[in-house]
C-alpha cells in the first residue's frame, strides 16, 4: 500500500489558488481510479476532480470551503495494489478553459515515475530556467508566485539563487505566499463571471430571456466587503465642490517637460493624493481604524487608490505618503498604475492601506458616494473634472470644476470633522501654486 | 610634460588586462594600458599559448608513434627539440602582435615600462632610457598578475631549480625532469617531456594528482600516465632540493620512506603567488591578504577608484577568469550593473593527451556540501566515434543533484575533453537539468554523444551500454 498526495491542482494558468467545494468522498471510503473525488472553485472555473488512483481515502486535509494555493496537499490516498499512479488528480477540464501549456512532459504520465505535474506559462513571459521551475514544482511555488520573486541573474532572469532565498524566506515565515484573494484578483487574467448552467434556476429563469453566470472568486469577494462595510459602518457622504482650474493648469504647463524628464505621463492622481495627505496630517483621527471600543491610530499614511483592472477592483496602497514629495508621489502612482498594468504587484503593494482615494470621475460621474474599504474610516471619490462657469467676487468666471464626495465612518468622524477634512483637501487643490517646480 | 590623463588606465596587459581595457574602449572611455614588458601577460608569452604549441608536438608524436596501428610505417622517427621550442616561441610572438594590433584598433593607448601608483588616480611609468613619465586616471585597474612560487628555501636558480618560463624555453632538452607538484602546469610539462623522450618524475603532495579534479578521473589519468612512462609519487613531500653542478638532487618522504631523486633538472610547478609588490599597494594602502590583492563582486579594493582583477586578486589562477573578470569590472564601472561572475560554472582544463577538463563540484566535493547525487557515467569504449579515431581511453562524469536535478559538477577525461566540456559549463550557467541535457540530440558520430549519454545514465537511460 502506498499513500498518494493528493494536491490542488492547477486549472490554467495563472490560476493560484482553488476553493474546494465538496467532498465527493468521505475518509475511509473507497474511491475508484477517476472517480469523482472532490469539487473545487477557482477564479475561472468549477470542476469535479477525479481520484488519482483507486484506493482509500485515508485523510482530508482540506475541509470544504476552504481556499489553497494550487499544489497544496489537499488530501492522501491509500493506494490499493501494488500498481501506483503517483500523478496528481488531473480534472477532465471543462472545453471553455485554457489548458495549462506543459513544460516538462506530456500531461497525465502512466508510469510509477514521480508526478511531474506541469507549471502554468509565465505570463510575463519572463524565461525560467528548467532548474528553477524544478524548484518550484518541488516546493509547491505557483507560476504566479514565481513571477514575483526578483531576479539577480542575467537581465534580472531569477536564478536558482533567487529562488532558493525565496523558499528559505517562505519556510522560516519572512514572507507569506500570495495566497489571499486579493492578489489573485491582481495576477489572475480573465472573465469576471461566466455563464453556468444550474438546472434549479433554470425553472424559474429559462433561456434565452435569462442567463445564469457564476461569480467569480474575485466577484464574491468584492460583494463580502461591500456587504461588511456598509454593515460595519454607518456611512455619512460630504460633497464638496472644488475649483482645479490651478490644479489644471499647473499639469498643463509642466505636462510636456516632465514626460521628458520623468518618462512617464503627469497625471491628476498626485496632486489629489498630495492634498489628502496633508489634510491628513493636520486631522489625523481620519486615518484609524476601529477596533471594538478603541481607536487604532497610524501614524504613517498609505493611500490606496482604486482601480478598475480587467478583473475587478483592486487598489494597489502608496506606502508613507507623508514622506513623500510631489516628485515621489508622481513617481509612486505611475508605479503602482504601472504595475497595475502589467500584472506585476507584489502582495504587499495591495495591503496596509490608511485611507482611499475613487477616481470615478475617469467614467464621466460628477458625484458619487463611495464605500469605504474597511478597515479605514474614510474614503474620497473625485468626479469627472468639467468646465462650467462660476460665480467669483461677483463676477463670471469660467473654471475647471469638480466634486469630491467623503464618505466617512460616523462611528468616529462626525460631520464636523468630515466637512474640515474636506474643505483642507478642496482649498489645498484650488490654492495650488501654479509655479510649484518640482 | 603635461600629464596625460585617462578614464581608465589599466596596469598589465595580460588577458586581465588587456580585455579590460578593449572593452573599456567599447564602451567609450578613454583608455590606456601599462605593461612593463610584453602585451599578452603570462598567458600568451609564458603560460597558456606557448605551452600549448608544446603540447601540439607531444601529440603528433605519440600519433607518429601509433602509425603502426593505422598503417602507416616509417624509419628514423627524429625530433628536434630546438625547432619544437622555436615554434612555440614564434606561436606565442603572432598571439601577441595580435594583441597590439586589437590596442591600436580600439584606440587604447599602450604605455611601455614599469607602472607605480602614487594615490589619487596618478601614475609614474618607470621605462629604460626615458624619463619618468606620470598620467593621471579616474579608474586604475590592476592587473599585475602572478608569477611561479616556490618551496621556502628553494630559490628558482633557472639552471637546475627552474620555473614553468625556463620550461619552455630550454635550448637543450633534458635527460631527466623532475616536476615539482602535479598540478595542472606540471602535469602538461611531465606529459611534453616524457614525450619528447626525458625521463620524468611528478613529485605530489596530495594523494593524487590534478588535486582539483574529480578523484575517480585522476585515478584513471594517473594510471595513463604511468603507461606512458612517467613515474608518480603522490602524497610525497619533498624535504630538500640540491642543485649541483651537472644535475639536481629532490629528496622526498613518501608512504615507503625517504627517496632522493637525481635528475637533470627539477621543475618548480607548485603554483603562483600574486604580484602585489613595489608598484604602490602598500603606500594606497590596498588591502592584500595571503599575498593576493583583495576586492568585492564588482572587483573594487578598499581604496576608491582603484581596482584589481586576474591572478593578483588568487586562485583560480585562468586566463579566462581574469578576461571575464575584467569585463565585468569595466562594466559595473561603467554603471551598467552586471550580474556577478558565477564562479561555480568555470571550466578547469589540462591539456595533456588524455585531456582533463570539468565545471562545478566534484563528486567529493558535493557528497562533503550535503547534496545527496545522482551522478551518470559513460566512457568512451562504446562510442563509435572515439573507436574511429582511436581515442577509446576517457570517460563523462555527471553529477546531479537528487532533489532538484540540479548539474552540479562534470568531469571529462579523453580525447578533446577540453573542447567538450563547453555544452556543460553552457548547461550549467544556463540552470538546465540532466533531462534537458539527454533530451538535446547530440550528432552522431561524435565524442560528445557520451555527454548525453552520461546524462541519460544518470537517470536509468542510457542507450549504448
Ligand atoms: C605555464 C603556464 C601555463 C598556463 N596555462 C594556462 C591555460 O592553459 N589556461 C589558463 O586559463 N590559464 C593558464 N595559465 C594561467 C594564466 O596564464 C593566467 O591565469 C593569466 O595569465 C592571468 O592573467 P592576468 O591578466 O591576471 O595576469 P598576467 O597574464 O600575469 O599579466 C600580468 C601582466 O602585468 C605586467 N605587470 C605586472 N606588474 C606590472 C607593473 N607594475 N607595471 C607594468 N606591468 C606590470 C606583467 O608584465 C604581465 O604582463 C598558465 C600559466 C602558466 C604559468
Amino acid at each position: 500500500m502506498a499513500r498518494i498526495e493528493v494536491v490542488m491542482p492547477q486549472m490554467g494558468e495563472s490560476i493560484a489558488e482553488g476553493t474546494i467545494v465538496k467532498w465527493h468522498k468521505k475518509v475511509g471510503d473507497r474511491v475508484k481510479k477517476d472517480e469523482t473525488l472532490l469539487e473545487i472553485s477557482t477564479d475561472k472555473v468549477d470542476s469535479e476532480i477525479p481520484s488519482p488512483a483507486a484506493g482509500v481515502l485515508a485523510e482530508i486535509v482540506v475541509p470544504e470551503q476552504k481556499t489553497v494555493a494550487v499544489r497544496t496537499v489537499i488530501a492522501y490516498l491509500e493506494a490499493e495494489g501494488g500498481a501506483v499512479a503517483a500523478e496528481a488528480s488531473r480534472p477532465t477540464v471543462p472545453s471553455a478553459m485554457e489548458t495549462p501549456k506543459p513544460i516538462a512532459m506530456a500531461p497525465a504520465p502512466i508510469s510509477a515515475a514521480p508526478a511531474i505535474t506541469p507549471l502554468a506559462a509565465p505570463a510575463s513571459g519572463r524565461f525560467y530556467s528548467p532548474l528553477v521551475l524544478n524548484i518550484a514544482r518541488e516546493e509547491g511555488i505557483a507560476m504566479n508566485e514565481l513571477e514575483l520573486i526578483p531576479g539577480t541573474g542575467e537581465g534580472g532572469r531569477a536564478s536558482k539563487k533567487d529562488i532558493l532565498a525565496y523558499v528559505a524566506a517562505k519556510k522560516s515565515g519572512a514572507i507569506a505566499a500570495p495566497s489571499s484573494p486579493s492578489v489573485s484578483k491582481a495576477t489572475s487574467a480573465g472573465i469576471l463571471a461566466k455563464p453556468v448552467d444550474v438546472p434549479e434556476l433554470r425553472g424559474k429563469y429559462p433561456a434565452p430571456d435569462f442567463e445564469i453566470l457564476q461569480m467569480s472568486n474575485v466577484l464574491q469577494k468584492m460583494a463580502e466587503h461591500m456587504v461588511k462595510s456598509v454593515a460595519t459602518s454607518p456611512h455619512v457622504a460630504a460633497i464638496h465642490e472644488v475649483d482645479m482650474t490651478n490644479v489644471v493648469k499647473h499639469r498643463g504647463a509642466h505636462a510636456i517637460e516632465f514626460e521628458k524628464k520623468e518618462g512617464f505621463k503627469l497625471t491628476f492622481t498626485p496632486y489629489i493624493v498630495e492634498a489628502v495627505s496633508r489634510a491628513i496630517k493636520k486631522y489625523p483621527l481620519v486615518n484609524t481604524s476601529i477596533e471594538g471600543d478603541k481607536i487604532i491610530k497610524k501614524n504613517f499614511i498609505n493611500i490606496g487608490i482604486a482601480v478598475a483592472s480587467e478583473n475587478g477592483l483592486i487598489v494597489p496602497v502608496i506606502k508613507n505618503a507623508e514622506e513623500k514629495n510631489f516628485l515621489g508621489l508622481a513617481r509612486a502612482v505611475n508605479d503602482l498604475a504601472t504595475r497595475t498594468r502589467a500584472k506585476k504587484l507584489t502582495p504587499d503593494d495591495i495591503q496596509g492601506g490608511t485611507f482611499t482615494i475613487s477616481n470615478y470621475g475617469v467614467f464621466g460621474t460628477m458625484i458619487g458616494t463611495p464605500i469605504i474599504n474597511q478597515p479605514q474610516v474614510a474614503i474620497i471619490g473625485t468626479g469627472a473634472i468639467k468646465k462650467r462657469v462660476v460665480v467669483i467676487d461677483d463676477a463670471i468666471a469660467i473654471r475647471s470644476m469638480a466634486y469630491f464626495t467623503m464618505s466617512f465612518d460616523h462611528r468616529i468622524v462626525d460631520g464636523a470633522l468630515g466637512g474640515m477634512f474636506l474643505e483642507e483637501v478642496v482649498q489645498y487643490l484650488q490654492n495650488f501654486d501654479i509655479n510649484l517646480k518640482f | 610634460m603635461a600629464e596625460k590623463s585617462f578614464d581608465v588606465v589599466v596596469l598589465g596587459g595580460g588577458p586581465g588586462g588587456y580585455t579590460a581595457a578593449i572593452r573599456a574602449a567599447q564602451l567609450g572611455m578613454k583608455t590606456g594600458i601599462i605593461e612593463r614588458d610584453r602585451l599578452g601577460g603570462v598567458c600568451l608569452n609564458w603560460g597558456c599559448i606557448p605551452t600549448k604549441a608544446l603540447l601540439k608536438n607531444a601529440e603528433v608524436l605519440q600519433t607518429f608513434r601509433r602509425g603502426e596501428e593505422w598503417g602507416i610505417s616509417y624509419d628514423n622517427l627524429k625530433v628536434d627539440f630546438g625547432k619544437i621550442i622555436k615554434r612555440s616561441r614564434v606561436v606565442s610572438e603572432k598571439i601577441v602582435k595580435g594583441v597590439e594590433y586589437l590596442m591600436r584598433k580600439n584606440k587604447i593607448e599602450h604605455i611601455p615600462g614599469y607602472g607605480v601608483l602614487l594615490g589619487n588616480g596618478a601614475i609614474e611609468i618607470r621605462a629604460e632610457g626615458k624619463p619618468d613619465e606620470k598620467v593621471t586616471a579616474k579608474h586604475i585597474v590592476v592587473a599585475t598578475g602572478a608569477r611561479p612560487r616556490t618551496i621556502p628555501g628553494v630559490p628558482i636558480d633557472r639552471k637546475r631549480v627552474i620555473s614553468s618560463t625556463e620550461a619552455m624555453s630550454l635550448t637543450d632538452q633534458p635527460k631527466s625532469m623532475i616536476v615539482i607538484g602535479a598540478g595542472a602546469i606540471g602535469i602538461e610539462f611531465a606529459y611534453f617531456y616524457n614525450a619528447v623522450g626525458t625521463k620524468v618524475t611528478v613529485v605530489e603532495m596530495m594523494p593524487s594528482i590534478l588535486p582539483v579534479e574529480d578523484a575517480e578521473l585522476t585515478k584513471m589519468m594517473e594510471a595513463s600516465l604511468k603507461k606512458q612512462g612517467i613515474e608518480i609519487l603522490t602524497q610525497a613531500k619533498v624535504e630538500s632540493v640540491n642543485p649541483g653542478s651537472n644535475d639536481v638532487t629532490v629528496t622526498v618522504t613518501a608512504a615507503d620512506g625517504k627517496k632522493e631523486l637525481k635528475g637533470d633538472v627539477a621543475l618548480m610547478a607548485i603554483g603562483v603567488q600574486g604580484n602585489v609588490e613595489n608598484f604602490g599597494l602598500e603606500k594606497l594602502g590596498v588591502t592584500v591578504e595571503r599575498g593576493h590583492v583583495r576586492v568585492d563582486s564588482d572587483y573594487r579594493t578598499n581604496i576608491p577608484g582603484v581596482y584589481a582583477i586576474g591572478d593578483v586578486i588568487g586562485p583560480p589562477w585562468l586566463a579566462h577568469v581574469a578576461s571575464a573578470e575584467g569585463v565585468h569590472c569595466i562594466e559595473a564601472i561603467a554603471g551598467k550593473k552586471p550580474a556577478a561572475i558565477d564562479y561555480s560554472s568555470i571550466p578547469g582544463c589540462t591539456y595533456c593527451q588524455p585531456q582533463i577538463a570539468s565545471v562545478g563540484l566534484t563528486e567529493e566535493k558535493a557528497k562533503a556540501e550535503g547534496y545527496e547525487l545522482k551522478i551518470g557515467r559513460f566512457p568512451f569504449r562504446p562510442l563509435g566515434k572515439a573507436v574511429a579515431i582511436g581515442e577509446a581511453e576517457g570517460m563523462v562524469k555527471l553529477i546531479f543533484d537528487a532533489k532538484y536535478g540540479e548539474l552540479l559538477g562534470a568531469h571529462i577525461m579523453g580525447a578533446e575533453a577540453t573542447e567538450m566540456i563547453h555544452e556543460l559549463v553552457m548547461a550549467k550557467k544556463l540552470e538546465t537539468t540532466g533531462k534537458e541535457i539527454f533530451h538535446t540530440i547530440h550528432a552522431h558520430p561524435t565524442l560528445s554523444e557520451a555527454v548525453m549519454e552520461a546524462a541519460a545514465a544518470a537517470y536509468g537511460e542510457a542507450i549504448n551500454i
